[in-house]
């Protein structure tokens, strides 16, 4: 599919009406999602989305139109809105925050897959999910059994005034299992894999891998068994969290606040700042000197992995916080300017209706060296958690409390019984000080994350945050639950 | 697009479909949002599109399918899609008739031309106005204006027809100072009523009178919870009100209807023709939606159910269907707490000793079945000692069963629109006794 020409009318009209830069981004999106819920398919749906949107840059300031209408005259409109628009915001700007990318890239990428789902008859799609559903039921206490899969695909067209021309097509599938429990006054929930499912760039292989059939039952017990668990203890204890939430960490207390349009006051009125300010930079003690958190945008697999961002910088690798200190942001063009650097290539936007902002990139924490059997060893008196089940951090990403669906008390270095409702809290930096063992490479997963938001209109964004279980000393938990 | 060419539309779609019944809804919607930070307008956008769900039911086989390509080859195909993954889902024995009523029509208000057509010009007027609300204090502003429409045709092929043109408006700021920041929002049919001075002079006063916060102890207080802040943690038990929720056990009504669960004082409604969030009359399916007492004094009265789940529990439709597929079960779009007797003012009058809240952020479910949530305050956390407003203090997290906080509250007397990016509801003010908070921050 070429779209060539409709490109070039479209920056040839924004250019025409006074933009002194312009791109124009075509997407093509299809969609599969497949839900069974107590032995029926309650969600079988297909869709196609297809339309462009348009940045246009007048005096400093940017204006941004969509439409899925490529008509000329849809074209020549949608064009002349995006220039309009920047023309009202540079009339009333006190400061001037548009900067157009400085460099042109003429290129093709695509996500590799190894089985294309569309190899996959629908048939056998919707039964893996039947099957796999039914062996939720593991007794009468199962209320709801829920099994899903998502398939993504996203064919991307980049032109700008500069002569930039990227083609990507992008490919990305999810899919997982929750079992709700319901008895003694309690519901308690369990889901599998990590808290939202395994979502990652790629094909039918990252259903394969996932072993929803193989991990039914068990997650369904789990789910029984935490109903009459006794209740996960309040005060301050060492915290084991497995990999999934650990990812949730990375990405609650470190990647939302490395955005540095948040840094700068972008996201003030909703998603708010971020207590990693300029003047921390190269000197903040963010975490521990085992804590070293990279963006990597190239890694395979990643939720964030492209070829170039949607601003058409190409993906790069570097570094967030490097040996516990911070050392850099996830950055645009604009951002990146202002602090004399160069993007990293973190701008993204949920759709071709939705403007690019910077998103949170692949953020993945570094392994460390040690067996994750080896992180209770060193552990009197603790608690392991599971599975991300409610998340919440204050305006500064400071102020944090998370809670798990499952937990395991560790007494002398050894897994015990069963805990419900665990929860632990904190205050960011001083967390991730006291982490003083990252498991290594063997229990390294790269969790992709399918729904993160930021930004009005509301956009959903998707990262990867990849990472070993890891141990937190002198952790306050049970918050919420009168701790 | 208007309503009679979505409606010949829509006959146009199910004239080509060979599914035993088939539903097409169409969305057409264009909205516009000028988003500004540091008194500079920095993502100005504008998004138009119209798209088209398609429905299939075969032998109680659902499938459907979207796009939002409209020529004709691209019409009969999603129509054939639709039906094709159908004949791949087994079949469901609970799927009743697709449903067939007369909505009443929409209430006059939803629908306000100046809004539809309001250019980048008015919004960055708004924008504007806000910001020279904060220059006097030396505050930046960071927020929004923004402006939409949008139309809606729903069609099956057992002859509903339902089309509802809308169109809305919001703005809102933070007022940013030195250590203390305020917060306003307000949101119209009618772009109109929108006043951006207004908004920025009321930002202006809570980050003036919020300078230099002082600690307070977390533990339990008395709190008043104003529009904004109450409204957010109330939709955190909107999906309560679901039949799904309630069949499957997690809403807190799941013990059965007709028991007292709040407070005497609490009415809780879904009321799409409220006059200050005018909405559509019919559901996604184009049924009409009741305006239903939920709770009344206490009381549960009513759960909210669309055609599937009205069928699976043996109750009325309601008219509350999402569009489908729709797993997450029926949801009430229109929630109304009602007012109380008292004004905010004489809330805070009669507080010996509490904390006033503008705004929470990141409210998340703790617990379901007992409704305990955290989230921290942000953007206007004020003290009052005897009766009055006496300064600001830092933010604080908290920890609070919802069913908890109205067992034990007095609303006031003032209804508000309020609203989020999940979310719209018309809540009052509110004075809650014994509100937890377990701990502090810096800022």
């Amino acid at each position: 599919m070429s779209f060539d020409s409709t490109a070039s009318r479209a920056l040839d009209t924004a250019s025409a009406r006074g933009a002194a830069y312009a791109d124009i981004r075509f997407e093509v999106a299809r969609t599969e999602r497949i839900e069974a819920r107590n032995g029926v398919v309650a969600t079988l749906s297909d869709s196609t989305s297809r339309g462009y949107g348009i940045r246009a840059l007048v005096d400093g300031t940017w204006g941004f139109a969509a439409a899925s209408d490529t008509s000329d005259a849809g074209l020549d409109r949608t064009a002349a809105r995006a220039v309009e628009i920047a023309k009202a915001g540079a009339a009333i700007a006190r400061r001037r925050f548009g900067e157009a990318p400085p460099k042109a890239y003429a290129d093709v990428f695509a996500t590799p897959v190894h089985r294309d789902p569309e190899d996959v008859p629908l048939n056998d799609r919707v039964n893996l999910l039947l099957e796999a559903e039914r062996l939720l039921h593991a007794g009468p206490q199962i209320g709801v059994g829920r099994a899903w899969i998502d398939l993504w695909r996203t064919d991307k067209y980049f032109y700008s005034t500069i002569g930039s021309k990227i083609e990507q097509s992008i490919r990305q599938t999810g899919c997982g299992l929750q079992a709700l429990a319901v008895g003694n006054g309690d519901v308690q929930t369990r889901t599998f894999p990590g808290d939202i499912g395994l979502y990652a760039s790629g094909g039918w292989e990252i259903v394969e891998r996932a072993g929803l059939r193989e991990n039914a039952q068990r997650i369904a017990e789990e789910a029984v068994a935490l109903l009459s668990a006794p209740q996960a203890p309040s005060g301050v204890t060492d915290v084991v969290l497995g990999g999934s939430q650990v990812s949730l960490q990375i990405h609650e207390s470190c990647g939302h606040p490395a955005e540095l349009d948040r840094v700068m006051g972008w996201e003030a009125n909703f998603s708010g700042v971020s207590f990693l300010e300029l003047d921390q930079l190269d000197k903040l003690k963010y975490g521990s000197e085992i804590v070293t958190i990279s963006i990597d945008n190239t890694m395979p697999g990643g939720m964030a992995t492209v070829g170039y961002d949607d601003e058409g910088s190409r993906s790069v690798r570097s570094d967030i916080v490097r040996d516990g200190v911070l050392v850099g942001y996830e950055m645009s063009n604009d951002t990146a300017r202002l602090i004399g650097r160069d993007s990293n290539a973190c701008v993204r936007a949920e759709s071709w209706e939705y403007v690019p902002m910077i998103r949170m990139c692949n953020l993945n924490l570094r392994p460390g060296e040690i067996p994750f059997e080896h992180l209770f060893d060193d552990v009197r008196d603790g608690i392991y958690m599971e599975s991300n089940r409610s998340w919440s951090i204050d305006d500064h990403r400071l102020n944090f409390q998370f809670g798990c669906e499952i937990a395991w008390e560790i007494k002398n270095g050894k897994r015990g019984r069963l805990l419900k409702n665990p929860t632990y809290g904190g205050i960011t930096p001083a967390f991730w000080n006291s982490c003083d063992a990252v498991a290594d490479a063997a229990s390294w997963v790269a969790w992709g994350t399918p729904n993160c938001g930021k930004g009005e209109p509301m956009q959903s964004g998707r990262t990867t945050q990849a990472a070993s279980p890891a141990r937190f000393r002198g952790v306050r938990v049970g918050v919420g639950y009168g701790g | 697009m208007d309503r009679e060419q979505r409606e010949d539309l829509a006959r146009r779609v199910l004239a080509f479909s060979q599914a035993d019944q088939t539903e097409v809804l169409l969305v057409d919607r264009d909205a516009s949002l000028s988003r500004f930070t540091h008194d500079a307008i920095h993502q100005n956008v504008a998004s138009a599109d119209l798209s088209i769900a398609v429905r299939a039911i075969a032998e109680g086989r659902t499938g459907v399918a979207r796009t939002n390509v409209l020529d004709e080859p691209s019409l009969r195909d999603v129509v054939a899609r639709a039906l094709a993954i159908a004949r791949h889902a087994p079949a469901d024995p609970e799927q009743p008739a697709l449903p067939v009523g007369a909505p009443p029509p929409a209430p006059a208000e939803a629908f306000a031309e100046a809004t539809a057509r309001a250019t980048p010009q008015l919004r960055a007027q708004i924008c504007e106005d806000i910001f020279r609300a904060g220059e006097a204090d030396g505050l930046w502003a960071a927020g929004y204006a923004a402006t939409e429409r949008g139309g809606i045709t729903v069609a099956n092929s057992n002859g509903a027809r339902a089309s509802f043109d809308g169109s809305d408006a919001a703005a809102n700021v933070k007022m940013n100072g030195g250590d203390s920041s305020g917060f306003a929002e307000a949101y119209d049919t009618d772009v109109r009523r929108l006043d951006g001075t207004l908004l920025g002079a009321i930002a202006a006063r809570k980050a003036r009178e919020s300078a230099h916060p002082r600690d307070v102890e977390p533990g339990p207080w008395t709190v008043i919870l104003e529009p904004a802040a109450f409204g957010e943690l109330f939709s955190y038990i909107a999906d309560h009100f679901s039949a799904l929720s309630f069949d499957e056990g997690s809403s807190f009504l799941s013990d059965g209807l007709g028991r007292t669960y709040l407070g005497e004082n609490v009415t809780i409604s879904d009321d799409y023709a409220q006059p200050l969030a005018p909405g559509m009359p019919f559901d996604f399916e184009g049924f009409p939606t009741k305006r239903l007492a939920l709770v009344e004094h206490g009381v549960a009265r009513a759960i909210v159910t669309d055609s599937y789940w009205a069928h699976k529990l043996g109750r009325e439709n309601t008219g509350h269907a999402l569009p489908a597929p729709n797993a997450s079960g029926p949801q009430a779009r229109n929630l109304v707490v009602s007012a109380g007797s008292k004004n905010a003012a004489q809330l805070v009058a009669e507080t010996k000793r509490g904390l006033l809240v503008t705004r929470f952020w990141y409210i998340r479910t703790v617990d379901q079945k007992k409704a305990i949530v955290t989230g921290m305050t942000r953007d206007g956390t004020f003290l009052i000692e005897d009766g009055k407003v006496t300064g600001g203090v830092r933010n604080m997290r908290f920890n609070q069963s919802i069913l908890e906080a109205l067992r034990h509250c007095e609303f006031a007397s003032e209804l508000s629109r309020t609203g989020g990016y999940s979310y719209s509801i018309v809540v009052p003010a509110v004075k809650i006794e014994n509100f937890t908070f377990s701990s502090g921050t810096g800022f």
